[in-house]
């Protein structure tokens, strides 16, 4: 027997000017799962993972999260729920560099309106599960890039989110560091249940998903989702 | 060798800056825009000297040889009169031209002299008259138009100006006769007091655009820095790479000049249409001084080079990343402090030494310890904020970010508002000097405006012509009450006295009760009462012998001259008797009071039926008028009256007090200079902002990826503008205080009021808000998700 999907789209259209970047991509997640999102560069891959996120609202389809449609709600309830249901991890730029990397995980509970204090404290131990404790008074610009990916993915999983959604969270480490990212990303999430959605380029990482999908020329050419 | 080295980094470096691709352009750009600003407004400041100077030779030229007395009429003279009006608080300048013959001079800027009854007008009068705003000014200007002023006329192109061919004017007009055109009036020396507030205003107004300047070269810095990493990877050395950066910033610095000669020259063309202060100019007046401009066009690519060198100190560019020093090296008090010291050593031995009587100061110690004193505040800043900011606990999250950032990197803060702590530690210095001066430079006029608005005199008139000019006033619509006297003289009768060639004369008043109530105090009155008024020598007026040896209780005057001079206007035969007037018994002896215009009167006063006004010789109708504050345009109205009745006649606007002329002028050149300042700083601290922003595009996109509310960054924003200028804005009301006080005590003068900075740290405040308000939208713009895209 089949769940019903977590996070549900239908004929995706989005063009960024003259460029089409998606043309009538289809996507589905079940709680819990892991989807590869394959593909050449400029694919639209990420611009896929943006629609599903709320970030980039599309020009036609629809996208349904737990039975809501995201393509109505209003800007203030998406980034409402990217807050609540919502991790992410991104490739690089995505860590306040003036903010130690505990203060960096705890950002998203402390705009949840969570007190310092206790933000932190839950953010500390996250970088602990994560291998990275040592770096919580750090900043950034203080630590590796395979450190940075870990306290990013701390970040992401600090809410207990439903979803996480990962741009090519490797694609700036090493392999070993990228492996190490992976196992703990992918881990951690099956730990709390949560979704993730993988945007990359790499088999290697993709290995780390339930399932792999293929985004070519704006559609999802590969979609193995059940209706 | 070495040469060809610099030489050879600084060009690499300029061709990276304009062919790095979009994002190189754009910093170029950004740079060349910031820097032109700055130019501009380098070239415009130093246009000022020859534009104040250009609208000098623009009066003289104009204004009617005056330096020698023309006699006797002749083809080529003409009888002139030179006046202003006011129309809604602007000036109307006129001149009114009477030829003698049929070669009269053309006046300036005409290429035709005006048929009788007609007039010619400057551009901006001219479109005034045409105006719906100008309707009560035409009915006052009672010519037809004959043409336009031309620019050889007039001292700015806004400036309001009018020349008529009149068939009124008699030899008893008070300007008389010209043959010619041209003449530099001679102006009255500036005191000690005044250059020391051009001095230091001057300082003050031009070291934030060069502060200004050195922030815009270095826009887009962390951007370029990256650039330079993969340059130390091919190769390049570490003092290589400083000097391809600094050829970046040479080549912003380059085009910037472009720009600015650019802006200047889009500026100049402007110059007459607008008016700041009453300053309007021609834009062929608008020419730098070739020394000044040269200063600023070396100035500017030189401190671009060694501003990037300076910059990149605290860096170490790496050929795998840029390091800022991970532990910013600890900011150095003492040097800061040095400056500072030295700008006060260079200003404390001032103190006592300016004095108003003086017409010159000792410039070079004025300068170099008010230049020092500003830059070492401008140095102090960013330990200041870097101390400061240390200190701050985190709080919400948009405070947290924004102290974090102040945290790490208090640099860039620090830079972007040291224009303003220069701008506003002046503005403070200079709000003291003003306040201290404005007593020794506005005079009290004596006038009251509470009892009369308006003073009105013309010469020539009986009594019932004064009468007739009383009830005109009256009628005026705005007009509340008109006060008018006729003023002749009474004379002591008799043959003259041994030595002299006049009898003794004193002023005599007639008019009603309530008008000679202007003049003094009187106990009682009623139609057919006299007073003889005493002054007490007030104003230096006459002892009061003078006065009763004429009149007195009882005594007889000649109310005509009984010994006129021979040329003398007198209508009276010579030998003919002068009518005798004798003084009632009753007449009682009163004390002076200031009239509404503020004189001291004295003589008799005398009620219309106490007198027969038929007799008396020729009289000055003076009038006093009271508006109505209700009605609009209630002045215009009585000047048009005034205007009509004789436009030859004295009018003028009664004021409590007077600023003097050259102090006026200081300040409408300090506000022109300060609003130009302050809107440079707010430029500057802008472009800071946007471009902070613009560096931060991908965190912005991402921290909204994750659900960071719109309002949580905005304030973000604030507070990262606002704290850095709160700290600067505390250091220059410390600072301006200070120096105040020092250039203060140079002149000997006492602090009149320490609350002077809360209207600079207001506008602190204005600029916070404004700043962060227009770096809004692109904030909203950058927080879209296209900042994650990386294809």
């Amino acid at each position: 027997m089949t769940s019903a999907p977590l996070l549900r789209a239908t004929g995706l259209d989005k063009a960024y000017g003259p460029t089409p970047a998606l043309a009538g991509a289809d996507f589905s997640l079940r709680a819990g799962e892991v989807v590869a999102v394959m593909g050449p560069s400029g694919s639209g891959k990420s611009t896929l993972l943006h629609c599903l996120a709320g970030i980039v609202r599309p020009d036609a389809g629809t996208i349904a999260y737990d039975g809501r449609d995201l393509t109505a709600l209003s800007d203030r309830e998406r980034s409402s729920l990217r807050r609540t249901d919502f991790g992410f991890v991104f490739q690089f730029g995505q860590l306040v560099p003036e903010l130690t990397c505990a203060e960096n995980v705890a950002l998203p509970l402390r705009l949840n309106g969570e007190k310092r204090r206790a933000a932190e404290a839950r953010a500390v131990a996250w970088l602990a599960r994560l291998e990275v404790d040592g770096v919580a008074a750090k900043r950034p610009g203080e630590i590796s890039g395979g450190q940075g990916q870990r306290v990013a993915v701390a970040r992401a999983l600090v809410t207990a989110p439903r979803v996480i959604f990962a741009d090519e969270p490797t694609g700036a480490l090493d392999s070993l560091n990228g492996e190490r990212v992976m196992s703990l990303l992918t881990e951690a999430s099956r730990d709390t249940g949560a979704a993730v959605v993988l945007v990359t380029h790499e088999a290697r990482v993709a290995a780390y998903s339930d399932r792999e999908i293929v985004v070519r020329d704006g559609r999802v050419r590969d979609a193995e989702w059940a209706a | 060798m070495k040469l060809r080295v610099w030489a050879r980094d600084l060009a690499l470096g300029a061709r990276f800056a304009v062919s790095g691709g979009r994002p190189g352009l754009l910093r170029t750009l950004l740079t060349a825009t910031g820097v032109g600003f700055g130019v501009a407004l380098l070239l415009l400041a130093a246009s000022l000297p020859h534009m104040l100077f250009q609208r000098e030779v623009r009066e003289s030229v104009r204004a009617v040889d005056a330096s020698r007395e023309v006699t006797g009429p002749r083809p080529d003279t003409f009888r002139y009169f030179d006046r202003a009006t006011t129309y809604r608080d602007n000036v109307v300048s006129a001149l009114l031209l009477q030829p003698d013959g049929d070669a009269p001079p053309l006046p300036p800027g005409a290429t035709a002299f005006p048929r009788p009854g007609e007039m010619l007008l400057s551009p901006a009068l001219r479109d005034l008259l045409d105006s719906p705003e100008g309707a009560l000014l035409r009915e006052r200007l009672p010519y037809e138009v004959a043409g336009t002023l031309g620019k050889d006329g007039l001292i700015g192109p806004a400036e309001l100006r009018y020349v008529a061919h009149v068939d009124f004017l008699d030899t008893g007009n008070p300007d008389g006769r010209g043959e010619r055109f041209g003449w530099s009036v001679p102006e009255e020396p500036m005191n000690a007091f005044l250059i020391l507030l051009v001095v230091v205003a001057c300082v003050v107004l031009l070291l934030p655009v060069l502060v200004f300047v050195a922030t815009a070269v270095r826009f887009g810095g962390e951007q370029r820095d990256r650039r330079l990493a993969a340059l130390r990877l091919v190769g390049a050395d570490a003092p290589m790479t400083r000097r391809i950066a600094a050829g970046e910033s040479l080549a912003g610095a380059l085009l910037g000049l472009l720009v600015g000669a650019g802006l200047f020259a889009v500026a100049r063309q402007f110059a007459g249409s607008f008016t700041i202060w009453d300053v309007n100019a021609f834009p062929s007046d608008v020419v730098p001084l070739p020394a000044l401009a040269a200063l600023a066009l070396v100035t500017v690519p030189v401190a671009s080079v060694v501003v990037t060198l300076v910059a990149l100190r605290g860096v170490a560019i790496e050929p795998l990343g840029v390091v800022r020093a991970s532990a910013p090296r600890r900011r150095r008090l003492w040097w800061r402090l040095l400056l500072l010291a030295a700008g006060a050593a260079l200003l404390v031995p001032l103190m006592g030494r300016v004095s108003v009587t003086e017409t010159s100061i000792d410039t070079v110690p004025v300068v170099t310890g008010t230049v020092l004193f500003l830059i070492g505040l401008t140095t102090l800043l960013p330990w200041l904020v870097e101390a400061g900011v240390k200190r701050l606990h985190t709080g919400p999250v948009a405070w947290q970010l924004a102290v974090r950032r102040l945290q790490l990197s208090s640099g860039t803060a620090a830079r972007a508002v040291s224009g303003i702590v220069v701008a506003a530690t002046g503005a403070i210095a200079l709000q003291m000097l003003f306040q201290a001066m404005e007593k020794d430079f506005t005079l009290p006029t004596g006038g009251d405006s509470s009892r009369a608005q308006i003073a009105f005199g013309v010469h020539g008139k009986t009594f019932d012509e004064a009468r007739a000019i009383n009830a005109r006033f009256a009628r005026t619509e705005g007009v509340a009450e008109a006060m008018s006297v006729v003023e002749a003289h009474a004379w002591r009768p008799g043959p003259l006295e041994k030595g002299r060639d006049s009898a003794p004369a004193t002023p005599l008043r007639v008019g009603d009760c309530a008008s000679l109530r202007e003049f003094a105090a009187l106990p009682a009155c009623r139609d057919g009462d006299v007073f003889v008024v005493l002054a007490h020598g007030a104003q230096g007026g006459p002892d009061d012998e003078r006065i009763t040896a004429v009149a007195r209780a009882g005594a007889t005057v000649a109310l005509r001259d009984p010994h006129p001079p021979e040329d003398g206007p007198e209508g009276r035969p010579a030998d003919a008797p002068p009518p005798l007037w004798k003084l009632p018994a009753g007449t009682k002896t009163v004390d002076s009071r200031p009239d509404p215009t503020g004189m001291y009167q004295y003589g008799v006063l005398a009620t219309p039926s106490a007198v027969d006004t038929g007799l008396l010789g020729e009289s000055y109708a003076q009038s006093v008028i009271r508006l109505d504050p209700a009605v609009p345009d209630a002045a215009d109205r009585a000047r048009n009256t005034a205007a009509a009745i004789d436009p030859t006649a004295w009018v003028k606007d009664l004021k409590d007090t007077e600023v003097d002329a050259a102090f006026s002028s200081v300040r409408t050149g300090i506000l022109v200079g300060s609003t130009l300042t302050m809107l440079l700083v707010a430029a500057s601290l802008l472009v800071t902002t946007l471009e902070q922003l613009r560096d931060r595009k991908r965190l912005l996109s991402s921290l909204v990826a994750f659900g960071t509310r719109r309002s949580t960054l905005s304030w973000s924003v604030l507070w990262q503008t606002a704290v850095p200028i709160a700290l600067g804005l505390a250091l220059a009301v410390a600072g301006g205080l200070g120096l105040g006080v020092v250039l203060l005590k140079a002149g000997g003068q006492q602090v009149q009021d320490w609350w002077v900075f809360l209207p600079v740290v207001g506008i602190g405040a204005a600029l916070i808000a404004l700043v962060t308000l227009l770096s809004l939208p692109a904030l909203w713009r950058l927080m879209r998700a296209d900042g994650l895209r990386t294809e």
